[in-house]
């Protein structure tokens, strides 16, 4: 007795690996690998537990191949599923497998057996015996009369036998005294209550189609009979305010009923079968098939239809106009515009939409100048996407000239207003930038996207007043538009330094006071607070202002990144020594207390990329230099090359040719099959001057930038180019080595990747901001909307101090990036 | 997509409010909570021609149905009453449309 005990307890304890390994392939879902493994084991023990197992693992395989299309391979699958009794696994699978086959009858027959049973799962259960009734209808196999008649399956029977008697007697049409009577057979719980309601319907359509289309709202979309709803649906006569439109095209066999149930002619149902026939054969069969149906369908229609294959045909021109007589030059050139667009002839397609639209007279506010408002944006458009567009060349970019055609044509287009704004700032042209603010301003005087672009207009050209104006109308219509608070903080807070400059300590406190009004309760400036810190300072207000001080640093980052800030804005106002003891002190005690951090120092760098800083190279220099030692610290984190470029850039403008060559070395030591590192110490070793490189240093320079080429690395190849190039007279390379690059340059702008890397910076700035968020932004509030509210959120982080242009530029790269990813976060 | 025109039943020649008259009609015959995907259709049918330039956007650049729909229906759709009966082969193919269809919902929606 011991002895079986024992030998029971260790079989049940020992499983073999192999059971092991099968039973976790199995919950894997690697069911080849498991159906293999199973297979041996019930080879050498057919337990039961097994054998389940087996059968799971051969369903699981028929759910992946019946997902691929694989219905034969899915349904061979599943008859291994099969029990001693008969069942299989997946009952449902296996009549899609039978039905995609078209083996119609099998499929009857094993749905019916399924009717009622407890595989099929009960949520299930409805559906299932709803499809069962519509196969059978198709496939009438026999049915056996089930043991208990008031089961599921019994009374399935009996309602099958009424449900196909009263399909045949509409069918052969009978009475509707007779067919109500069968129909009477058939309970509203029935699996083949769709079939009642629709011949019901069918029956009172010509009296009552309103009851009739009522009827039908009682089968649902998912169900087996919904295509013979939608079928009746269609062919029901309309009320005169009764919605018709089917928002499906009508199948074939829906277009066939209509034409049945209606009596129409013969000739209707041959007419669209060579319908459809010429359309499955392309436009050009279509067209001529139209074209000679003029007699027959209504000429306008016919016309019309034709016109609209003429640019998928644009060889059928001479045959559409001998039928319908010649072409305007409007809608020639419209169609062998589009033609051209079709076959990529962008030189083309821009001649003859040019064409098109100076042929109708653009009369603004009327539906030519709206049409011809359609054609230049498209074109400027085109011009954004394909070089081949050139315009007239009465700008220097036809994107810009075609929109300025536009709003010739229709000046009320908003959003082509604003791009258009937004193509001025990108290239600079400052005083049309203005003009066209301004107009704007005054043409959409309720729109806040256009008063923000008058208040920077208005700034940009220092007309503080009207600034002012723009923005108080603005916030009258958004009171919670950051955008617009934070550049008239930004507007006061330059003021205020132009008031310490000028030892008018108290008129800079006014500005400051007048900068707090636009600050929105709950969401400080940090810029406003240090400012008012320091002028305060000035003017012995003690303790508030240091307080304010203090909270501003926090505000900007706390530690040397937030202290940095407040000296930078120190060093900008150029005031008197009244804060300079503490901020040192309080800066050198910073970098005692913590080392650095990757968004420490990517804190700075936006710091002193700001206009204002980037003008005041001698005080950023004296900053940097004072928090050289902190710095030098980060240079053993692991920078990849993306987020050091901008570092890599604030040492070069203030000459810290030493950070860079520490960082660049350290950065080598990790990653020495990365060249950007060996670039960065040969800049550092000839402090930004090649002319001090060594013979065999420029060689290796070139040999670092012909490796880029070769492995189409273009931001390098410009970098180093640009590096060699752009050093003045004085830097002329040694003698014998190579003046100009082997290397085969695209045309490629630098700043895309200076963008690059500050969006990935920003991207870990902002972890407030993550992803999904800018995608809900995306989708709340579209792709444009969503760059001017990212620009906001990234103005109120501490990297925020950038130029406008630059933080909208980086907003937008942060944008599309998500667009691209779909969501994904972009160092992904 | 299906010519916004002809599922939303107003001519290419109609105005915004007309437009959007109809629109509201059909929303208040298919409430989004009772025909979800009919509302979709009509939702995205309104927006594809709810202003007079996405209008002129779409007439001018793109090519469109709308009058092939038209004549389709006019083959099909006189206005003559239902009284005829259709052929058993039009049944059974418009029941093999649906069964191919719910076979597919039925069977994604079971777990075993």
């Amino acid at each position: 007795m011991s002895n079986l005990l024992r030998q029971s307890s260790f079989q049940e304890a020992s499983v073999p690996p192999l059971a092991v390994k099968a039973t976790e392939a199995l919950r894997l879902g690697d069911f080849k690998q498991a159906i293999d493994l199973f297979k041996r084991l019930v080879k050498q023990e057919a337990r039961p537990e097994w054998r389940d197992a087996l059968a799971e693992a051969y369903a699981g395989r028929a759910r992946i191949l019946a997902a691929k299309g694989m219905f034969e391979e899915a349904e061979i699958a599943l008859s291994k599923t099969a029990a001693p009794d008969g069942t299989i696994q997946d009952p449902l699978l296996y009549v899609q497998c039978l039905v995609k086959r078209s083996q119609l009858h099998k499929a009857a027959e094993l749905a019916v057996k399924y009717v009622g049973n407890d595989k099929v799962p009960a949520a299930a259960a409805p559906k299932f015996a709803e499809l069962a009734a519509g196969l059978w209808l198709v496939a009438p196999v026999p049915l056996s009369p089930p043991a208990d008649q008031k089961s599921e399956a019994g009374k399935w029977v009996e309602h099958a036998a009424a449900a196909q008697q009263s399909l045949t007697a509409w069918i052969e049409g009978k009475p509707p005294q007779e067919i109500d009577q069968l129909l009477s057979r058939i309970p509203l719980r029935s699996a083949f209550r769709a079939l009642r309601l629709i011949l019901k319907s069918l029956m009172i359509a010509a009296d009552d189609p309103a009851r009739a289309r009522q009827l039908l709202d009682g089968i649902p979309p998912e169900s087996a009979f919904a295509p013979f709803r939608l079928a009746v649906e269609a062919a029901l006569p309309a009320g005169p305010a009764e919605p018709v439109a089917m928002p499906t095209s009508p199948s074939k066999a829906q277009q066939v009923f209509a034409v049945e149930v209606k009596g129409l002619p013969s000739a209707a149902s041959q007419s669209l079968v060579q319908l459809t026939k010429a359309e499955r054969s392309g436009p050009g069969a279509l067209l001529s098939f139209l074209a000679s149906q003029t007699g027959t369908l209504p000429a306008d229609d016919v016309k019309c239809a034709c016109l609209n294959l003429l640019p998928q045909a644009p060889h059928r021109l001479r045959q559409f106009e001998s039928t319908f007589g010649p072409l305007s030059e409007f809608d020639r050139n419209r169609v062998l515009a589009l033609a051209a667009e079709a076959g990529n002839d962008w030189g083309r397609a821009e001649r003859c939409w040019t064409i098109a639209a100076q042929s109708i007279e653009p009369a603004a506010g009327t539906e030519t100048g709206l049409s011809a408002g359609v054609i230049y944006r498209h074109l400027a458009h085109l011009a954004h996407e394909h070089p081949e567009i050139e315009g007239e060349q009465t700008s220097e970019f036809p994107e810009i000239e075609y929109l300025e055609l536009s709003l010739r044509a229709d000046p009320d287009h908003l959003p082509a207003v604003l791009q258009l704004i937004g193509l001025y700032r990108t290239h600079r042209q400052d005083r049309d930038w203005h003009r066209l603010a301004e107009d704007a301003a005054q043409r959409f005087p309720e729109e806040s996207a256009v008063l923000l672009q008058a208040v920077d207009s208005a700034i940009a050209r220092k007309a503080y007043k009207k600034a002012v104006g723009f923005a108080r109308k603005l916030l009258t219509l958004d009171p919670i538009n950051q955008a617009a608070r934070q550049r008239m903080i930004e507007l006061h807070i330059s003021h205020a330094c132009k008031q310490i400059r000028s030892k008018r300590a108290d008129l800079a406190w006014k500005e400051l006071a007048e900068a707090a009004e636009w600050e929105r309760p709950g969401a400080p400036s940090f810029l406003l607070r240090i400012n008012q810190g320091l002028v305060g300072r000035e003017l012995g207000q003690e303790p508030d202002a240091e307080a304010r001080l203090r909270q501003g640093v926090e505000l900007a980052g706390g530690g040397v990144a937030g202290w940095f800030r407040a000296s930078l804005e120190h060093a900008l106002m150029n005031a008197s020594d009244a804060n300079a003891a503490l901020l040192r002190h309080e800066l050198t005690r910073a970098q005692q207390a913590a080392a650095p951090t990757k968004e420490g120092i990517l804190s700075i760098v936006s710091a002193v990329s700001g206009k204002e800083a980037s003008e005041s190279k001698r005080a950023v220099g004296g900053l940097i230099f004072r928090i050289r030692g902190w710095l030098l610290k980060g240079g053993s984190l692991a920078w990849s090359a993306a987020e050091f470029h901008p570092i890599a850039e604030m040492f070069r403008r203030v000459n810290a040719y030493d950070l860079l060559g520490d960082y660049a070395k350290l950065a080598g030591r990790r990653e020495p099959e990365d060249a950007t590192w060996r670039y960065y110490q040969l800049v550092a070793s000839s402090k930004g001057d090649p002319g001090r490189l060594s013979f065999g240093e420029t060689e290796e320079l070139f040999h670092i930038e012909e490796a880029a080429a070769r492995r189409r690395d273009f931001h390098t190849v410009n970098r180093i180019q640009r590096f060699i190039k752009g050093s003045g007279p004085n830097s002329a390379p040694r003698r014998g080595s190579r003046r100009v690059s082997r290397a085969d340059l695209m045309d490629f702008d630098d700043d895309d990747e200076s963008l690059d890397a500050l969006s990935e910076l920003l991207a870990m700035g902002l972890e407030g901001t993550p992803p999904d968020m800018v995608k809900r932004m995306i989708e709340k509030l579209g792709q444009r909307q969503a760059v001017m509210a990212l620009v906001d959120r990234i103005r109120a982080s501490p990297l925020g101090a950038m130029p406008e242009p630059l933080l909208r530029e980086l907003a937008k790269n942060i944008v599309e990036s998500v667009i691209a990813t779909n969501g994904r976060p972009m160092h992904e | 997509m299906n010519d916004p025109f002809t599922v939303l039943g107003v001519g290419d020649d109609a105005g915004d409010d007309q437009i959007k008259q109809r629109y509201l009609a059909l929303v208040r015959a298919f409430p989004p909570d009772r025909e979800p995907e009919r509302f979709q259709a009509y939702r995205a049918a309104y927006e594809a021609v709810r202003d007079q330039r996405i209008r002129l956007e779409a007439k001018l650049l793109r090519t469109n149905d709308a009058a092939l729909s038209r004549l389709k229906l006019a083959v099909v759709a006189p206005s003559r009453p239902v009284c005829g009966r259709a052929t058993k082969a039009t049944v059974t193919a418009l029941l093999l449309e649906g069964i191919d269809r719910a076979c597919t919902k039925v069977s994604g929606s079971s777990e075993l």
